[in-house]
């Protein structure tokens, strides 16, 4: 065919279109030249049919005819006329759906075919179709697929793109939004993922989907950065792992992930492969188990190596097949077992678990009170002492690094927690804080007076130590120095006097040893100091000194040793510190270029001093040799920690002075300004936070944290509030009257049945004393029932047992019954063998009974008595409003008159007749209440100590019984059981009253639950009666047979139908238990 | 008095001839012992106040011993009188406890075939013997049990003995010693005021270091070093008074310690024990003085 036909062709065709869109018909002209060219005539004439045929389809399909000829020029190239053709025919069938579809697929063909081999256009229009439903809005979805098609094909294969359909196909379902939204996020998220985790990744969205639609806008977000945390080669079988749990699991899909990818986050990169290998092995038993043990991971591996996780893993696993709640609790560290296996494999030692051991310990070792901290409260004090691992003490506690992991097995690990605290405790032992400026020493003679007329004379200061420390122009030397030795005589002492203690010292002083610098690396000064810590330690082959001056250190050291004598006060450390410091001012502090002779020195004997003229002929070599440096402090002894006189010293003598001034009225004798003058000068004291610009305002505080210290220990004021408000019966803030202690804090496990184990310490019960109110109502509650008093008190009055009560007919006693003499005697006569029971003797038997009453405060006791009743009583109204609006009304002004009784005020009444009768009886008894809210806040009130004596105050604090919160019972049980277990009587009883089965915020898998908290308080009942205490449990709940059988199963337990009988069931009751 | 047959091993003293053979070992801590010989021979009853295990049995002993005079028996009941003349005054030991009764130490009637018997009780005996009385514990008797004593222990000197209506007139060298830790008793058993103050009291306390290393040294034979840790370790766990312990580590136990160190126990186990395991049950604080025990032996 000729071109001229061509054009009459190309121009009929034109003619045709030009109706649809003058537009269609330009985009045909301009495609139509490249199409010409590459194309038979005939192939033309079909290609432009193709196009007609398009725009014909439907009223709006020359829009999918205008791209169809635009992509041609590009698609015509890639895939030859006769796939184009095929090609078509796909934009065909999309144009019978919608030619909006069949034009973005046009649109996004030149783009996309390169992606694509021929075979799989048709799975490609496929995708596009799958995601069309007939509706404009999945019709305006499947174009975008369409249009982004070449950016996601560029990232991913056909099938992911599959995968990822799905994926937007079931969140279509639920939001075309949020599909949109996913859909065209996916390219910027995907973008930061290496190509071999997007499949993965893609492929964990589609379970996303189903499992956790919600969360889709999430994973695409933050995924990608979660990943990253993961190590490159294990995220994908990360993701299946996951995806294979949410698959199991059916929900929180994209909480597994976040969980798990965080945990693994935390961890060494190199272990992924091995810790997602043991967490496979757990998804075949139950995959929800593998994503526990992934989340607790960072906190496993605190305590103990990764080495030993298969142990673990193993002992896990074996729970796992017995129980899947169990494993997963164990997983989830959450059961008592599971802390077990993590003590027994850690060689971490923690603070917390110790402190009350090397709390007894020092107090052994010092014979005085010592506390035992963490070493990050000292800092926080703010009163000289910055954040640091390091052990320290302040005279009246020792500071110790919260936990210890150095060593390979725990109790080597506690060996460094006994060197630390020996090492402080000898401090205090061996008197570095008594230091007198006045008092002679037993080694050296006294030069510091010497020293301080040459200086002047004494000069004003606070202590002793301080007025020491004047006697030196640099303090900080002289500090350092004063340190050293001190340091090297109470560990001198302690080698001494503990000889088992020893080889433990040698092993932390050896690794000491190996930390420490090399002494010819420093400046001179600094290296003499350094060789005296050197030789402290007992590393005399590490010691180094320039050969020219050696006479000065074998001096030096000679007073050293001097110091290390058994009869060495921390005086003689002192005159050893004036002795060193003179030596130590004529060593330089400068690094040497000149190649000096550095010597090794060997412990020998102490050497005469050198004499001076060789020395001065040394150091004016050495002087010309080198830039003097400024001095900088030695690097500290790990296991010696801080040791700060001047502090010490200075906080005694406050706490001795708030002493002296509580009991004589005399006016303070140290004012701030000495105390800030002190602060000036002194080396010891570095503070937090001190920036150069508010230094007056932070030594202000400092001043003000010190004297905070000195006072006597009053614990802040931290109560449980909800919204905002302080709990009913708790004193409000500005209240007047006492401040309200901190509470005594609790720690208490609780039983998990699904587990069949403990919950290790779940629970935190605060102890309060309710505060008090008015005593009125103890009195009016007695006017009130002054029958039921006297009754009871009638019937108490019997169990009241003799003291002595005669028992006759003994074989041996206290002396003969005379009756039973003469009837034996009788006998014998008659010929009888009468048994020679012919004593009687008097039996001590005491009544020893202690009880614990404990009252439920929940919300619920709030409600009134009536309101029971109404509700069975409101059916008479039936439908008529008018009857039951007048009803309502004159019942509202009975209220008025008398208001209505609570559950409470029952169980306040019956306190007031229980005090009555048991004062009658003389029993020991507490009275406690209890609620809370969630496990960390088991609110316990104390109404009256078992040891307590009953008086005016606790006839107020009754008064101040009202409902509170929820019921958790069984830590209030537990603790409950505590008091009486420390409680020396025969019979114990645990007296529960409440209104209603156990409930609270986390008792139970949710808070419709019962079953969970049934079966805690039903162990916990259990644990008391396991103590030798008797339970009994006492509910005004009508209906509490049902989970009362439950609950207390072989306790005893009772319900009080009729609920103002509470008063004089209660006491029945009690009289009943102890008869 | 030694009774002996040719079967029977062990020997057997009536209560008021049993008097001590050898000198015990005793290291006076004050001025106990003159104190002591003052009071007897001014006949003032003597109130021995300690912790336990602090050697106020070994002191009463010791002073037995000491307060040398001639023996004399008296003939009773059981008609065995003969006796050579000890050394040392009769020491009649009696442990109370709270069903001690008054017949229990004054006496009683016994059945004997068709008849009854009187039967002395060994307080009776003692201020027959003119022997010391030692009453051990003497808060954990009966409240009337207690009051008996009063009698004796002021001019009077004697013991009424109301069922076989006699007086008993205590012999010179009658004295009434008893005993009382004041530590772990709770109120209720407390010595009634009229009773406590009808005696001197001497109170002991835990010996010295280096004097309980002595005690230590010669009461368990060990070497000087030894004796001297264990003292140590004593000094060190009474710090932990009242803080995880009732009472402190008596020197008896500390003894013991020694003692089987002497037969070989290595001495952190001996210590374990004798020490540890001996004064609580209380892991925590057993861990503690376990920590104490291994800082102080090798």
């Amino acid at each position: 065919m000729s071109r001229s036909s061509i054009r009459r062709l190309v121009g009929r065709f034109e003619k045709e279109l030009a109706p649809f869109s003058t537009a269609l018909a330009a985009e045909f002209r301009s495609s139509a030249e490249v199409a010409c060219d590459l194309l038979e005539p005939e192939e033309v004439a079909l290609w432009a049919e193709d196009g007609l045929e398009l725009a014909r389809r439907s009223w709006r399909s020359w829009e999918a005819a205008s791209e169809y000829f635009r992509a041609t020029p590009q698609v015509l190239p890639l895939i030859g006329f006769v796939t184009m053709r095929q090609w078509v025919q796909r934009g065909h069938d999309l144009v019978e759906q919608s030619s909006s579809l069949a034009a973005a697929y046009f649109r996004a063909s030149p783009d996309t075919l390169p992606h694509l081999s021929l075979s799989q256009i048709d799975d490609w229009v496929i995708l596009g179709q799958h995601l069309y439903k007939g509706t404009w809005r999945s019709a305006s979805l499947a174009v975008q697929f369409f249009d982004m098609s070449p950016a996601l094909l560029s990232q991913l294969s056909l099938d992911e793109v599959r995968a990822l359909v799905r994926f937007v196909d079931v969140l279509a379902e639920r939001s075309y939004d949020l599909a949109a939204h996913c859909l065209s996020a996916t390219p910027t998220s995907l973008a930061p993922l290496p190509p071999q985790d997007r499949e993965a990744f893609i492929r964990f969205a589609e379970i996303l989907a189903y499992t956790g639609w919600a969360d889709a806008r999430s994973y695409l977000e933050k995924g990608p950065g979660l990943l990253s945390q993961i190590q490159a080669s294990q995220r994908p079988r990360f993701l299946n792992l996951t995806r294979e749990v949410a698959r199991q699991e059916g929900r929180q899909a994209f909480t597994f992930f976040t969980e798990g990818a965080r945990a693994l986050g935390q961890l060494e990169g190199d272990d992924h492969p091995y810790l997602l290998s043991l967490a496979e092995d757990l998804a075949s038993r139950s995959p929800v188990a593998a994503m526990e043990f992934l989340k607790s991971l960072p906190q496993v591996l605190v305590r103990i190596s990764v080495d030993d996780l298969h142990h673990l893993h193993a002992f896990g696993l074996a729970l796992l097949e017995a129980s899947i709640e169990g494993g997963k609790a164990f997983f989830r560290l959450q059961s008592s077992k599971s802390d077990e296996v993590l003590e027994s494999l850690s060689s971490r030692v923690e603070l917390s678990r110790v402190a009350e051991i090397l709390r007894m310990y020092c107090k052994a070792l010092t014979g005085s009170n010592v506390a035992i901290h963490s070493a990050d409260a000292l800092a926080e004090k703010n009163i000289g002492w910055v954040a640091s691992e390091r052990p320290s003490t302040e005279g009246t506690a020792i500071y110790l690094p919260p936990a210890v992991d150095e060593y390979q097995d725990k109790a080597q690990s506690f060996g460094v927690y006994k060197v630390y605290s020996t090492h402080q405790a000898g401090h205090l032992e061996f008197g570095s804080f008594d230091f007198l400026f006045e008092r002679p020493g037993h080694i050296f003679p006294d030069e510091r007076h010497q020293l301080e007329e040459k200086r002047g004379g004494p000069k004003k200061a606070l202590t002793d130590i301080e007025r020491f420390f004047d006697l030196f122009d640099d303090r900080r030397l002289a500090s350092d120095l004063f340190a050293v030795v001190e340091d090297a005589r109470v560990d001198r002492l302690v080698a001494q006097e503990y000889c088992g203690i020893r080889s433990i010292y040698r092993r932390i002083q050896d690794r000491e040893l190996e930390k420490r610098p090399q002494p010819e690396d420093l400046p001179l000064r600094q290296a003499f100091l350094e060789n005296l810590i050197l030789a402290s330690l007992e590393g005399f082959q590490r010691m180094r000194w320039p050969v020219t001056m050696l006479g000065l250190m074998r001096n030096a050291l000679g007073l050293l040793r001097g110091v290390q004598q058994p009869q060495a006060t921390v005086e003689d450390s002192a005159e050893a510190t004036v002795r060193l410091y003179s030596l130590a001012q004529k060593v330089p502090n400068i690094v040497s270029d000149l190649e000096r002779e550095w010597q090794r020195l060997e412990e020998e004997g102490a050497e005469l001093p050198q004499d001076m003229d060789s020395l001065s002929q040394a150091l004016t070599q050495l002087m010309q040799s080198g830039q003097e440096q400024s001095y900088e402090s030695p690097q500290p002894v790990e296991f010696r920690g801080e040791f700060k006189p001047e502090l010490v010293q200075l906080l005694m003598r406050l706490r001795q002075e708030k002493e002296t001034r509580q009991t004589q009225a005399s006016p303070p004798a140290l004012s701030p300004e000495q105390l800030q003058q002190l602060m000036d000068k002194s080396v010891e004291i570095t503070l937090n936070e001190m920036a150069e610009g508010d230094l007056a305002e932070s030594s202000a505080l400092f001043l003000a944290n010190l004297l905070k210290e000195t006072t006597p220990q009053r614990p802040e004021k931290r109560l449980p509030y909800h919204d905002g408000q302080p709990p009913l019966g708790m004193p409000r803030e500005g209240e007047e009257g006492e401040l309200t202690c901190e509470p005594n804090y609790s720690y208490y496990d609780e039983w998990d049945f699904r587990a069949s184990d403990y919950k290790p310490r779940w629970c935190r019960v605060a102890e309060y004393s309710l505060s008090e109110g008015e005593a009125q109502f103890f009195e009016q509650t007695l006017t009130k029932h002054s029958s039921l008093v006297s009754q009871t008190r009638r019937q108490f009055e019997l169990l009241r047992p003799e003291m002595f009560r005669k028992i006759k007919r003994l074989l041996d006693g206290e002396e003969f019954d005379l009756d039973s003499v003469v009837d034996f005697l009788v006998e014998r006569h008659s010929g009888h063998q009468p048994p020679g029971k012919v004593y009687w003797r008097r039996n001590k038997v005491e009544r020893d009974v202690a009880v614990a009453f404990l009252l439920d405060m929940s919300a619920s006791t709030d409600e009134e008595i009536m309101k029971h009743e109404r509700r069975y009583g409101q059916d008479d109204f039936d439908d008529d409003p008018r009857r039951y609006f007048s009803w309502w009304m004159s019942r509202r002004a009975q209220d008025m008159l008398t208001p209505p009784k609570r559950i409470i005020d029952l169980e306040k009444e019956s306190t007031v007749l229980l005090i009555k009768a048991l004062e009658t009886i003389g029993d020991s008894y507490g009275i406690y209440g209890f609620s809370g809210y969630g496990r960390e806040n088991v609110e316990f009130y104390v109404i009256k100590d078992l040891e307590e004596p009953f008086g005016q105050r606790i006839k107020q604090r009754i008064d101040k019984i009202a409902p509170v919160r929820s019921t958790r019972m069984g830590p209030a049980i537990r603790h409950a059981t505590a008091k009486l277990d420390a409680h020396d009587a025969k019979v114990r009883i645990l007296f529960l009253v409440s209104d209603g089965r156990p409930q609270d915020h986390g008792y139970g898998r949710d808070r419709t639950e019962k079953e969970y908290a049934i079966h805690d308080t039903h162990v916990a009942l259990l644990e008391a009666k396991r103590k030798g205490i008797v339970p009994f449990c006492l509910t005004v709940d009508r209906y509490g047979h049902d989970y009362l059988k439950q609950m207390c199963d072989d306790i005893g337990y009772a319900v009080v139908a009729d609920i103002e009988a509470l008063p004089s069931r209660i006491t029945t009751l009690y009289r009943r238990l102890t008869e | 008095m030694e009774v002996q047959s040719e079967r029977t091993e062990y020997r057997q003293y009536a209560i008021e001839e049993y008097v001590l053979s050898e000198e015990p070992f005793y290291l006076p801590l004050k001025d106990e012992v003159e104190l002591f010989t003052a009071a007897f021979h001014q006949n003032i009853p003597v109130l021995l106040k300690g912790p336990t295990g602090c050697g106020k049995t070994r002191f009463i002993e010791y002073m037995a011993y000491r307060l040398d005079r001639p023996l004399t028996i008296v003939k009773d009941v059981t008609g065995q009188s003969e006796g050579s003349a000890n050394h040392g005054l009769p020491l009649v030991t009696v442990a109370c406890h709270e069903d001690l009764t008054a017949s229990d130490l004054v006496g009683r009637y016994l059945l004997e075939g068709e008849s009854t018997r009187w039967i002395d009780g060994p307080l009776t005996r003692a201020v027959k013997a003119g022997a010391i009385c030692y009453l051990d514990e003497i808060v954990e008797a009966r409240k009337d049990t207690t009051v008996l004593i009063h009698p004796l222990t002021d001019h009077r000197r004697i013991l009424p003995v109301e069922k076989l209506g006699q007086i008993v007139e205590a012999r010179d060298g009658f004295l009434l010693v008893i005993s009382y830790n004041p530590g772990y008793q709770s109120a209720l058993k407390d010595l009634k005021h009229s009773t406590r103050q009808r005696f001197m009291a001497i109170e002991f306390g835990y010996p010295s270091r280096e004097l309980e290393a002595r005690i230590i040294q010669h009461e368990a034979d060990v070497p000087d070093s030894l004796a001297t840790d264990l003292a140590k370790l004593g000094e060190k766990v009474r710090h932990l008074k009242e803080h995880g312990l009732a009472e402190g580590v008596s020197t008896r136990l500390l003894i013991y310690a020694g003692r089987l160190v002497q037969k070989g126990i290595p001495p952190r186990r001996a210590c374990q024990v004798a020490v540890v395991w001996a004064l609580t049950d209380d892991h925590e604080v057993q861990r503690s003085i376990e920590e104490v025990v291994s800082s102080i032996f090798e």
